[in-house]
């Protein structure tokens, strides 16, 4: 029952459950083998700008884009797969 | 009766083309045995060159929008299959939680979902009627109701006359396929800067090419949820359950309510996607029948033109050589 001991854990560390199953989602996607990998990957594209309403009127828009393969390396080296997207 | 009005639409046509220097010319003349309608700059007969080019332009037109419903076609193809799919991922919840719509809270928030492109006919604008109707339903006193509005289309409708409401606004998603990676990044970031007792998601359902059900998907927050069970009603069978492990009923609550919104969201988003392709596919079929229907009007008209030019030439030719011999 290890996923009962990391309830606590994730839910304090402030994720959604939508956040911690997206990493252990992509986690198990890092386990497939590779011509699979890669598309799998590949097919997880996240995009699209949000912006916040402040009285009627919209503040700077934040735009969520997909790594570059090098950054995404990088991110992974950096933590083992807790910040699998970068907010720009 | 056709021809009468056709007859008719050719004469207002030729007093259209010859509009330029009409008045000057008869300033300049005076009074004149010729006509002024058919006499612009020393011509002997009406321009055909602006209803040549009006045909072109809409030949044009057309060539586009054909073209537009071949890619909506081609595109929605693979979207109607992701969607028919995706629909098991809120089933259960259906099934577990039931849809409670009449569910009345104090904070609501309606996510209206729309595309970031036009020409799709009326889709837009019914998820964003949807979305008002559901905002006057749920305000009153001391409640509190707001847009989170996605895509392009239904924020410029929005912006016209509930501004103050719109708590956050989102774009650009249909940059690359639509997946559910995605969409959750996209849950997940609503989830966290709005408060809500209950979540209303509108979009387009897709039934057919031609056929959209505008629909309401609601999400109640665990506490909501928690209430209405224990109130009975509907959410009364939830305390059947039996629950695993060292969690609690609450936790329990919130990691669903969380799931179901990602899960209910991710439909809505192929679904309205869906929908926005079906609806561009018949509004261009459409637009590309008038604009052959406005060629074949204005064809008619240019040969009309052109043939009545001809008529009076050759009567003119005859005449004259029969005045010349008698």
């Amino acid at each position: 029952m290890a996923s009962n001991a990391a309830v606590p854990f994730w839910r304090s560390a402030g994720m959604t459950y939508i956040t911690y199953s997206n990493i252990c989602a992509n986690l198990v996607r890092n386990c497939l083998k590779d011509p699979f990998k890669a598309e799998a990957l590949a097919r997880e594209k996240v995009h699209f700008s949000v912006a916040k309403w402040v009285d009627g009127k919209p503040q700077k828009p934040s735009t969520k884009q997909p790594l570059t393969p090098i950054e995404e390396q990088k991110a992974r080296k950096r933590s083992l797969g807790n910040k699998w997207y970068t907010q720009k | 009766m056709a021809m009468i009005t056709l007859r008719r639409q050719g004469g207002r046509l030729a007093s259209l083309i010859s509009p330029s220097s009409v008045n000057g010319a008869a300033l300049l003349r005076g009074p004149s045995l010729v006509s002024e309608e058919l006499d612009p700059k020393g011509a002997r007969f009406v321009s055909t060159q602006v209803v040549r080019n009006r045909m072109k332009s809409v030949k044009n037109i057309q060539k586009i929008t054909k073209a537009m419903k071949m890619v909506a076609a081609s595109k929605l193809r693979a979207v109607q299959q992701r969607t028919e799919n995706s629909r098991g991922l809120w089933q259960p919840f259906t099934a577990l939680l039931g849809d409670n719509p009449s569910t009345d809270v104090k904070k609501n928030v309606i996510v209206t979902i729309s595309s970031d492109k036009g020409l799709c006919g009326g889709i837009n604008s019914t998820s964003v009627k949807m979305s008002k109707a559901l905002y006057k339903l749920n305000s009153g006193p001391e409640k509190e109701v707001k847009y989170v509005v996605l895509g392009e289309k239904a924020k410029a409708q929005f912006v016209r006359d509930s501004k103050k409401a719109i708590e956050i606004s989102i774009t650009e998603l249909q940059k690359y396929p639509l997946n559910y990676t995605q969409v959750s990044v996209l849950a997940d970031d609503i989830l966290k800067n709005v408060e809500y007792d209950a979540l209303r998601i509108v979009f387009n359902k897709f039934q057919s090419v031609v056929q959209f059900i505008p629909t309401v998907a609601t999400v109640l927050s665990p506490e909501v949820v928690e209430r209405e069970a224990e109130a009975g009603g509907k959410l009364g069978d939830l305390d059947s359950y039996e629950i695993e492990g060292g969690e609690t009923k609450g936790e329990i609550l919130q990691n669903l309510a969380e799931f179901q919104f990602s899960c209910t969201m991710f439909n809505g988003v192929l679904e309205n996607a869906c929908s926005e392709l079906g609806a561009r596919m018949s509004a261009m079929d459409s637009s590309s029948r008038n604009a052959g229907d406005m060629l074949d009007r204005l064809t008619l008209t240019y040969n009309r033109t052109r043939q009545a030019s001809i008529t009076t030439e050759l009567i003119e030719i005859i005449s004259g050589a029969s005045a010349l011999t008698g």
